[in-house]
């Protein structure tokens, strides 16, 4: 038997990712062995912990350009600003997750299999949810964190089942409106294993083309390659697609108003900051490191799917009656906006990233801000119910409105000033067409916002009105950050524009 | 001087701070009074910005704001600008005092969002960076919009989304001109722009950001057929935000056109004036058609502004000195004598709880000081000689024969067949509302004198048309000098 | 590339398929005919069947449960078989890899067995 070649480990670039998987696996052992009562508080603390770990050991990080353990993990600038991203929006949506006071035991139930509406469910409505979401939480976190910054594509698909998983788990863990809940998680599965499926059969197919399935790999072989350009085009396309449904793209964005719904609205806040953060990170670095060179073959297709995504997302936004419904196909509409920073390579890589911050924070902020307005069986979540809040609750009727201004691209808010940075990228990457439709999709999608704002403040309140619930301090936090990160990144940006521009290109050798 | 245009543009703010402190101590009475307070301030301050003027520009201040997005705070004042500045904070002066003597309900709410869009308007017109022109510009969508929807007429809610989308898709337009402007250049500094006449960019690049700018700022100004969001803004808007409105903001257009969109994109203006002027002739004509066949009172003064507008536009496609000018004085006639109007038509409407001419009539045997106040008005929004409004509408038509080729002469007789048009429509106003015998909704009315309030609004206004009028020159001077400057690349 | 490599697995496929047939077309006819209600009920490895519960019954995911832990210990325990053929090359860095495999698959463990995923009823 020769010696086997040990592949060089850099511990260092790993210490992030390892911190916030070692929390999650302790986080189990808790599970096992600690007693009920004290649960709550060590995984709570643990959770948070091991975020915050994982946040400083990426700052002590930051310079760092490696390729590690064989090319399967490649941490460079923007894969380091991303794990950081999603650290930091996990850390906030934790927040949500953790809240107790609106609900009594929690947001999450102990069991999502119970057949919906048995004695055994309505049982467990009442008792207090399970700890385990921490654990989960934190398993999708650090999944997405590996997705960012994966040097081949197999090791991104581990990472995408990694943070897949725990998700569909979370979606159907809901207190109240069971069904829907299991609905969401069962169609967020399905969906979600035909698109990991779809990814996996282009990996195959790229391997075929390239001989490799490292980045760095395929981005040579694809000018050199002598197997035929169809096992490129179709790998490129099942690729394309894995990835795309999970950035919630058109036509691959249909588990997305449901399973936003249907979702526990802490899940449905992680899901739309952080698997957006990750989707795109994993996006960009797929197309800005293997397939830069071949851009002239796929950006005609992914520029008509991301006009495609701006102008069904935002048509299908004015139509909405729902919040968590409106504001699912919003996030569809700026997948869209994302999309046009992917099509337009190196140019507009930082500001992709600026604009992922931007909007992370927003919609946790509102997304925070929808888990208030409860009446005896819940969240109120039709927009009937949310009419005339503005007379008995204007301090939440004028934060909801400043996010909803952030999210139509009012000035002074970061909708605003993202916007502006990721369309001038485009522009100056001679994406005009992209820019142009993206610009006038947003006069539609500012529609149901607007409708949104009018309905709070200008109609008068019904009999069902609900009130909006005081939250404890966890609830408090997410809402002031969001609002916060809106108003600060409107009015004065450019400390983190300077970061992500220095953040610099993918590495790409 | 630099201490007075910060001043300008901060003292709304604190008047904004002070209503909003005198919500909290419970006084609201006291805010709105402060908040008027506030208001003169900053109109003083704006006098007092006028004083010195050797400067080009007579004063300005550049600050950093984002360099990654190519947005400085880089704000001054200089001739084309000055008018309008002093005429927003007038203008929004006298609305504050209004509403402040007048009681109305949630009076101090109004002015704050009043002094908001004053803010917003102050900041258009003393902006010398474009993505600062776009950030003050959207600032007043909101606190518009808010005016209207709170406190308008019985179709507000309508009116004031249909006024909040139009102005967006406008605004959009304009963002996308001006990415293409600032990402070709690499500046957003206007003046620099101006002066190196365009800033080295191509000729259909140019054309294309001046299409898209002219696009977003017609929707504001307002361009026929890109009007139809004016009549039901202006008709379901209270007094005061008609006033603001129609003497203000369609100015930011108008002034965006000639700061903006001509500075910046000269060829591109000098390729797509006669498109721009056979429009404006177009809306001459058809809101003068429009408004024969208006019954309402504040609608016909919309539409009139509309044709108002057409001559500022066409003055503004002529390219020449004269035709600037003549758009420029016309801002502010228009603005000084459709505020007028609107406050007129407000007091009407108070009194007589209708605006339909069918049921007004006799207005001058009833109440006498408002028929006549609202004759003047109407005789000086028909371009008589020796009111402001001449000038505006005379030498656009003087700019328009100037240019001495057959298009633009035959828009030339057009233009003053809309401006008889004009006399036409304002004068059958005048018989239907203030001559004949009394109508149902005239003879019922109570309160008919002139209350103090009113003729302090409306004294300073008729004052400041007469002035402009008899001497134009007091706006012609200041202007003159900053125009040349921008027509050096044409 | 001749094809006569293949007759013996051809050969061999229809022996199984006619002596499949032929035992179960033979049986009913040559087996004796005794009836035993045991003989009818779900075989499950000679343990006493699972009761049906009543109103009609649903899969018991219990079943499932066990497959599913099955597959995940026994795809672990295939892990293990290329590291224990190529032992001696992989050395020490090797050694504490898979210990640290083995212990993040044992903490999925004993969260299992301390829930209770591990007894049957």
């Amino acid at each position: 038997m020769n010696d086997i070649q040990l592949p060089a480990i850099d511990y260092a670039a790993l210490l992030p990712m390892l911190i916030v998987f070692g929390a999650a696996c302790v986080g189990i052992l808790v599970e096992a062995f600690a007693p009920r009562g004290w649960r709550f508080v060590i995984q709570v603390s643990l959770t948070i912990g091991g975020l915050v770990a994982g946040l400083v050991a990426i700052i002590v990080n930051r310079d760092l350009e490696i390729t590690t353990i064989g090319g399967a993990v490649t941490v460079d600038g923007p894969g380091l600003f991303l794990q950081g991203a999603i650290i930091i929006l996990g850390i906030v949506s934790l927040g949500l997750i953790a809240e107790r006071r609106l609900e009594r035991g929690g947001p999450f139930v102990a069991e999502a299999a119970h057949a919906a509406n048995s004695d055994g469910d309505k049982r467990q409505e009442r008792e207090p949810g399970a700890t385990e979401v921490f654990p989960l939480t934190l398993f999708a976190i650090a999944g997405m964190m590996l997705f960012c910054v994966s040097g081949d594509l197999l090791t991104m698909f581990v990472a995408l089942e990694v943070f897949s998983l725990p998700l569909y788990l979370l979606c159907g863990l809901a207190r109240r409106r069971r069904l829907i809940s299991q609905e969401a998680a069962l169609k967020y599965f399905l969906l979600g294993a035909f698109a990991s499926a779809f990814f996996l059969y282009g990996v195959a197919l790229l391997y075929g083309y390239a001989g490799t399935v490292s980045l760095t790999g395929i981005r040579e072989g694809v000018l050199q390659s002598e197997q035929s350009g169809i096992l490129l085009a179709a790998g490129l396309a099942l690729l394309a697609i894995g990835l795309l449904f999970k950035a919630a793209a058109v036509p691959f964005h249909v588990w997305t108003p449901d399973v936003y719904q249907g979702a526990p609205t802490p899940v449905t806040a992680l899901m739309a900051a952080c698997t957006k953060a990750a989707a795109f990170g994993g996006l960009l670095r797929v197309f800005n490191v293997a397939f830069e060179t071949t851009a002239w073959d796929w950006q005609p297709v992914l520029a008509t799917v991301a006009i495609l995504t701006m102008v069904v997302g935002s048509i299908l936004a004015v139509a909405q009656t729902d919040i968590k419904r409106l504001l699912a196909y919003s996030s569809v509409a700026n997948a869209g906006y994302l999309l046009v920073g992917v099509v337009s390579l190196n140019g507009a890589v930082g500001s992709s990233l600026f604009y992922l911050i931007a909007y992370g924070f927003s919609v946790l902020g509102a997304f925070a801000m929808v888990t208030l307005v409860r009446d005896s069986e819940g969240e109120a979540t039709h927009l009937s119910r949310w009419a005339g809040l503005g007379k008995g609750s204007p301090l939440f009727s004028a934060l909801f409105t400043f996010l909803m201004l952030g999210f139509a691209g009012i000035p002074l808010t970061s909708g605003f000033t993202s916007k502006f940075a990721l369309f001038s990228s485009a522009w100056d990457s001679d994406q005009s067409v992209l820019v142009i439709v993206g610009v006038l999709s947003s006069v539609v999608l500012a529609f149901p916002y607007l409708k949104v704002v009018v309905l709070l403040w200008l109609n008068p309140p019904g009999e069902e009105t609900p009130t909006v619930s005081v939250p404890s301090m966890l609830t408090r936090a997410v809402i002031f950050a969001g609002v916060a990160v809106t108003f600060v990144l409107g009015v004065a940006p450019s400390f983190l524009l300077d970061i992500v521009a220095d953040a610099g290109p993918f590495l790409a050798k | 001087m630099n201490a007075v245009l910060l001043a300008v543009l901060i003292v709304p703010v604190l008047g904004i701070l002070a209503v909003a402190a005198g919500a909290w101590a419970g006084n609201r009475r006291l805010g709105a009074v402060l908040g008027t307070v506030f208001a003169g301030v900053g109109l003083f301050a704006a006098v007092a910005l006028g004083f010195d003027h050797s400067g080009r520009p007579w004063t300005r201040i550049t600050e950093e704001w984002v360099p990654q997005l190519k947005l400085s705070f880089d704000i001054g004042v200089d001739g084309v600008s000055y008018p309008l500045v002093l005429l927003s904070a007038f203008l929004t002066f006298l609305c504050c005092l209004y509403t402040a003597w007048k009681g109305t309900e949630r009076g101090d709410a109004l002015i704050a969002l009043l002094l908001a869009t004053n803010v917003g308007m102050l900041g258009v017109f003393v902006s010398y960076n474009l993505v600062l022109f776009f950030v003050f510009f959207e600032i007043v969508l909101l606190p518009m919009f808010a005016i209207i929807a709170g406190w308008g007429g019985p179709a507000r809610r309508r009116a004031a989304v249909k006024f909040a989308l139009y102005t967006l898709l406008g605004s959009l337009l304009l963002l996308v001109g001006i990415f293409v402007i600032v990402t070709q250049a690499g500046t957003g500094d206007i003046l620099a722009l101006t002066e190196s006449g365009g800033g080295g960019l191509s000729r259909g690049t140019q054309l294309l950001a001046f299409t898209l700018l002219a696009l977003g700022l017609a929707i504001k100004a307002p361009l026929w057929p890109l009007h139809s969001w004016l009549p039901d803004a202006h008709t379901e808007a209270p007094t005061v935000g008609s006033v603001i409105l129609a003497g203000v903001l369609l100015k930011m257009g108008t002034y965006g056109l000639i700061r903006v969109a001509v500075g910046v994109a000269p060829e591109g203006a000098r390729q797509a004036a006669p498109t721009l002027a056979v429009l404006a002739v177009v809306a001459i004509l058809v809101a003068g058609l429009v408004c024969l066949a208006q019954t309402e009172l504040k609608r016909l003064i919309a539409y009139s502004s509309v044709g108002h507008m057409g001559f500022v536009l066409l003055g503004i496609a002529t390219l020449t000195q004269a035709g600037l000018t003549a758009a420029l004085i016309g801002n502010v006639a228009h603005g000084l004598i459709t505020g007028l109007l609107f406050f007129l038509a407000g007091s009407v409407k108070d009194r007589a709880h209708t605006g339909e001419l069918a049921r007004l009539g006799g207005l001058r045997e009833v109440a006498p000081g408002l028929s006549g106040m609202l004759g003047f008005a109407a005789i000086a929004s028909l371009g008589l000689p020796g009111l402001a409004g001449f000038w505006g509408e005379a030498f656009a038509v003087y700019a328009a024969i100037q240019r001495d080729q057959t298009l633009w002469t035959v828009l030339a007789v057009l233009a003053a067949i809309g401006a008889a048009l004009a006399a036409a429509y304002l004068l059958r106003m005048l018989r239907l509302v203030t001559h004949g015998p009394p109508g149902e909704a005239v003879a019922g009315m109570s309160g008919t004198g002139l209350r103090a309030v009113e003729v302090t609004s409306f004294v300073p206004l008729a004052a400041g048309a007469l002035v402009v009028g008899l001497l134009p020159f007091v706006v012609q001077a200041p202007i003159g000098e900053a125009v040349s400057g921008i027509l050096q690349a044409i | 590339m001749s094809l006569s490599q293949w007759v013996p697995l051809v050969v061999l496929f229809t022996l199984a398929t006619l002596f499949a047939l032929f035992s179960v077309t033979i049986a009913p006819y040559i087996g004796p005919r005794r009836y035993n209600k045991a003989k009818l009920e779900a075989y499950e490895c000679g343990i006493e069947p699972t009761p049906t519960p009543p109103g009609g019954s649903r899969f018991p995911v219990k079943f499932y449960l066990t497959a599913m832990l099955f597959i995940i210990f026994d795809i672990e325990i295939v892990f293990l078989y290329p590291w224990a053929v190529a032992f001696d090359s992989l050395g020490m860095f090797g050694f504490v890899e898979m210990l640290l495999f083995i212990v993040t698959v044992f903490v999925a463990y004993t969260y299992v067995w301390r829930r209770g995923g591990l007894d049957w009823d």
